[in-house]
């Protein structure tokens, strides 16, 4: 590989962030729906099926042909996807009300730095350990260079993530404290103590990965845990993606434990007082947090881009298709933890709050540091 | 006892059993809604997909007819006398070449009926039953009063379908 000049090195940096962006722009809105149908499904239901509104107009216009795709099996999943067309009309065109008593400066970039600090993240995850595809020789800048399947290969790519992942909290915090209201204060308060009682036992479960590993790279990481683990790794992982799914439903916000929006104790948590598209950041930085959790939970605990997880690679390395690592297997994990999520949702109720910090403080703390002593032990004698 | 809740705790054995109801529940409609060929729904959109019923469902009384064209009705008048709330008025007459009576005149009046199937069981000919139609709303009174020789409707054939259904097959 040739070496890069300074221009090429920044083109290709901003093709890769256009590309994530992208990339999240079309799976948010489509976990978006799938929550919907999702949910619905789960509880026999149909979901959204048509927007509001009448025969004409707008709506009448998007839900034409929605009748008749209820007749087809296929079409009849999709549908109501105008939903998500209809849900970012609303968000932009809604009126954005800033509370006279609000501290105006921290109220807006509130929104702004939950959003950010889920969007950054995405540096240094790997969605493929290697070129995606070269550019072809004749395009102007980049002709010739390979599109790497991760934006920076950061030798302390897990540590950058957990650290920014957990600026995230500062936005919803902030965020209920500018708005000068009791609920959303309270809601950002319990969001503060849950997300920082869960990061403990968050980072000790990937701490698991990384003893096993020896490395915080992204991409050494996730091909060691696929290909190099002892049989006796296997059910240390396992323990461990559990853990650290629980963990990772804590920190989002979700089901379960979504303390900070906990709709029938505090209105709507900390983003009681906001509106449009400030309330749509919120709502997209918690579902780019899902994505990156799901991301994480695929890569260092289902095999990433290797098809088998917990060291099973290895038995299938020679097989043509299925031993390489693919970018697919790594979208569709992602997809499956999103579904999990939804699922979750729709079957476990709010756990009370002393039973949340218990959880967090009395079970997976210390769980979690016996599963890290025995990855010691793993690793020593391996 | 706490050694229990604490195993229970760090096994949730409980949360994989509501995983596995919603996930079992999920699976049931995402591979039956909607299909035609399933036979039975868990839902569906009724009116543009045709909505299925129960094989014991009680739709409207129809008078049925044998491979010849005949009325298999003999005018014993077991339905007539059964019913509960005296909805079918039966005339009986004579045809040549049929050894048996005929009605010419059957009336049922659905608007009373209360859809109990008393009379398919007393028959002793099989020559009744309840469809499976459930679409029976009608815009005067006078359509509810059913014979064998209406226009609209009458007792050997459906009733045709209102325009609220989407789905006329």
């Amino acid at each position: 590989m040739q070496t890069m000049t300074l221009t090429q090195t920044c083109a290709m940096a901003i093709l890769q962030a256009v590309a994530v962006v992208i990339f999240i722009f079309i799976v948010v809105p489509l976990t978006t729906f799938a929550e919907r149908k999702v949910l619905g499904y789960l509880q026999d239901r149909l979901g959204a099926t048509r927007i509001a509104g009448g025969h004409t107009g707008l709506t009448g216009w998007l839900n034409r042909g929605m009748w008749r795709m209820g007749k087809v099996p296929f079409l009849s999943i999709v549908r109501g996807l105008p939903m998500f067309i209809g849900d970012i009309i609303k968000l932009l065109t809604k009126e954005d009300i800033i509370p006279t008593k609000a501290d105006r400066a921290m109220f807006i970039a509130a929104p702004a730095l939950s959003m950010i600090a889920s969007v950054v993240v995405f540096a240094a995850i790997s969605f493929y350990p290697g070129a995606l595809f070269t550019f072809p020789k004749g395009t102007p800048i980049l002709g010739g260079l390979p599109f790497q399947g991760f934006i920076t290969d950061m030798n302390v790519g897990l540590l950058f993530i957990l650290g920014i992942a957990s600026v995230g909290v500062y936005g919803i915090v902030l965020g209920a404290w500018a708005s000068n209201s009791k609920y959303p204060l309270l809601g950002g308060l319990r969001s503060a103590a849950q997300i920082v009682s869960y990061e403990v036992p968050l980072t000790l479960s990937l701490l698991t990965p990384v003893v096993l590993t020896g490395t915080l790279n992204f991409n050494e990481m996730t091909r060691k845990l696929a290909t190099e683990m002892p049989i006796t790794a296997v059910p240390l992982l396992f323990v461990g993606f559990f853990i650290y799914l629980t963990c990772g439903f804590a920190e989002t916000n979700r089901m379960p434990f979504d303390m900070p929006e906990a709709e029938n104790e505090l209105v709507a948590g900390f983003h009681t007082e906001y509106a449009g598209m400030k309330f749509g950041f919120f709502y997209l930085a918690e579902y780019i947090n899902m994505i990156v959790a799901s991301a994480l939970a695929s890569a260092f605990f289902l095999g990433g881009p290797f098809l088998l997880p917990f060291g099973l690679q290895k038995y299938i390395i020679d097989v043509p298709f299925l031993g390489k690592p693919n970018v697919l297997w790594f979208l569709l994990k992602i997809f499956f933890l999103l579904f999990t999520f939804i699922w979750v949702r729709g079957t476990i109720p709010r756990y009370r709050y002393d039973q949340i910090m218990a959880i967090a403080w009395k079970y997976l703390i210390p769980f979690t540091l016996v599963l890290v002593m025995l990855a010691a032990a793993v690793r020593y004698a391996a | 006892m706490t050694m229990n809740k604490m195993l229970k705790t760090l096994i949730p054995i409980d949360i994989a059993k509501g995983l596995y109801l919603t996930g079992k529940h999920f699976l049931r409609v995402f591979s039956t809604a909607n299909r035609r060929k399933v036979t039975l729904h868990v839902c569906s959109e009724y009116p543009e997909v045709k909505a299925t019923v129960q094989p014991r469902f009680r739709g409207r009384l129809t008078l049925l007819k044998d491979e010849q064209g005949e009325i298999k009705c003999v005018c014993c008048l077991a339905c007539e006398k059964i019913c509960p709330t005296q909805v079918i008025t039966i005339e009986s007459g004579k045809k040549e070449g049929r050894k048996t009576k005929l009605p010419v005149r059957y009336d049922f009046e659905m608007e009373r009926c209360i859809f109990c199937e008393f009379c398919v069981e007393s028959c002793g000919f099989d020559s009744i039953i309840l469809n499976h139609q459930f679409e029976l709303a009608a815009y005067n009174r006078e359509d509810f009063s059913i014979g064998m020789l209406g226009r609209s409707q009458n007792m050997f054939e459906l009733t045709p379908v209102a325009d609220f259904s989407h789905d006329r097959s």
